[in-house]
């Protein structure tokens, strides 16, 4: 088992222009119908509504995550540029941090 | 167009100042977004002169993009171009534009929901109850397929493959288009039809929902708008014959542009319209 996984993987970490574009693509689409499912009523089990913003959110990252490393290449690209979105990152944490604190209610 | 001819032992420099001026005319428009409708209109002035100054002050550089095909400058970080590396970090304030405009959108809907408190302005509107859900799930879809294109315009770029490379740039151009296309239908219909507006909206819904829902979308239509405009030079340049196997820089940078903007719509098609 762990051997079929290396032999896979394997090829991606050289130069070899076989990526899983179209993969990446049928993930990305089938994500999204799950989404929309959840969201449209009588087509899934009711789910509790903070759970279910939870599931979205945690859905939609997983896909914007896939498009990032996949069809921006940064799965490809020197391990330090990662840095430069995740500065950007950091700073709408510091964001969200400042706007949780002025939306609670004395 | 005359390519200009540079002085010999001179040495070229990339260096300019109308960045600034872009920049500047950016806040002075914002500034009157909320303020004055004069000083709107004198933003709007300063940034397209700021715009049209760079490109013509980039078109008297020899190495400008402008006369036929570009080579990666190198940047002086390994295996990152000077270019790849610049729209990186601008993709990085990217990212902190559009949080500041969802976080502000969120902001105001944890405040002003909550019954019996004194900011409560009414309910936020439930999904599907103002918005066509199902119509911008198809968008949603379009706009994948739209990434998918771009990145296979790119390989076939680096394989050499002319003939895919105009093919999968045409139809992520065409894509883009049809997800503007839709989108302003839908504007028209919930602010025309179903009377969404800047101020108020139907249902007694929470008159902020409008506010939130324009900004958010609307910031990122325009967004989509510029990646149109420059999938529409590049797939032009491709047509002309303008990139080979070995220098397609800027397919790969126009890709990377229209990836986020998907990205960012991943995350306003949850927040905006499923949650």
């Amino acid at each position: 088992m762990a051997e079929t996984a290396v032999a896979t993987r394997a090829p991606a970490a050289e130069h070899v222009r076989k990526r899983p574009y179209l993969l990446v693509f049928g993930t990305l689409a089938a994500v999204t119908a799950v989404e929309l499912a959840i969201t449209t009523p009588g087509y899934f089990p009711t789910i509790e509504a903070t759970l279910r913003v939870v599931v979205l959110v945690t859905l939609s990252t997983m896909k914007a995550s896939l498009v990032v490393a996949y069809y921006m290449h940064l799965r490809y690209e020197p391990r330090w540029l990662l840095l430069i979105p995740l500065g950007g990152l950091a700073l709408v944490a510091v964001l969200v941090a400042a706007l949780t604190g002025t939306s609670t209610h004395p | 167009m005359a390519h200009p001819e540079v002085a010999r032992g001179e040495e070229e420099h990339h260096g300019s100042a109308w960045p600034f001026v872009v920049a500047i005319g950016m806040a002075i428009g914002y500034v009157g977004l909320v303020s004055d409708l004069r000083l709107l209109v004198a933003g709007i002035v300063i940034f397209v002169g700021g715009v049209g100054g760079w490109v013509h002050a980039d078109m008297q550089r020899p190495s400008s993009a402008f006369y036929g095909v570009v080579s990666a400058v190198e940047s002086k970080f390994p295996r990152v171009s000077a270019r790849k590396l610049a729209m990186w970090l601008f993709l990085a304030t990217e990212i902190m534009f559009f949080s500041a405009i969802i976080g502000a959108s969120w902001t105001l809907r944890l405040r002003t929901t909550i019954e019996g408190t004194p900011d409560f302005q009414g309910p936020w509107a439930t999904p599907n109850q103002i918005l066509n859900v199902p119509l911008t799930g198809l968008n949603t879809f379009i706009l994948i397929c739209s990434s998918l294109t771009m990145v296979e315009a790119l390989s076939a770029a680096e394989r050499g493959d002319q003939r895919k490379l105009k093919l999968f740039l045409t139809a992520t151009l065409l894509f883009g288009i049809l997800f503007l296309s839709i989108q302003a239908y839908e504007y028209n219909k919930i602010y025309f039809e179903e009377g969404l507006t800047f101020v108020s909206a139907p249902h007694e819904v929470n008159p902020l929902y409008g506010p939130t829902f324009y900004a958010q979308t609307g910031v990122h239509g325009s967004h989509v708008t510029a990646g149109v405009l420059g999938l529409a030079y590049v797939t032009r340049r491709a047509y002309k014959g303008g990139f080979t196997k070995e220098n397609h820089e800027a397919v790969e940078l126009a890709g990377l542009y229209w990836h986020f903007v998907d990205v960012v719509w991943i995350f306003l098609f949850t927040i905006v319209y499923l949650i």
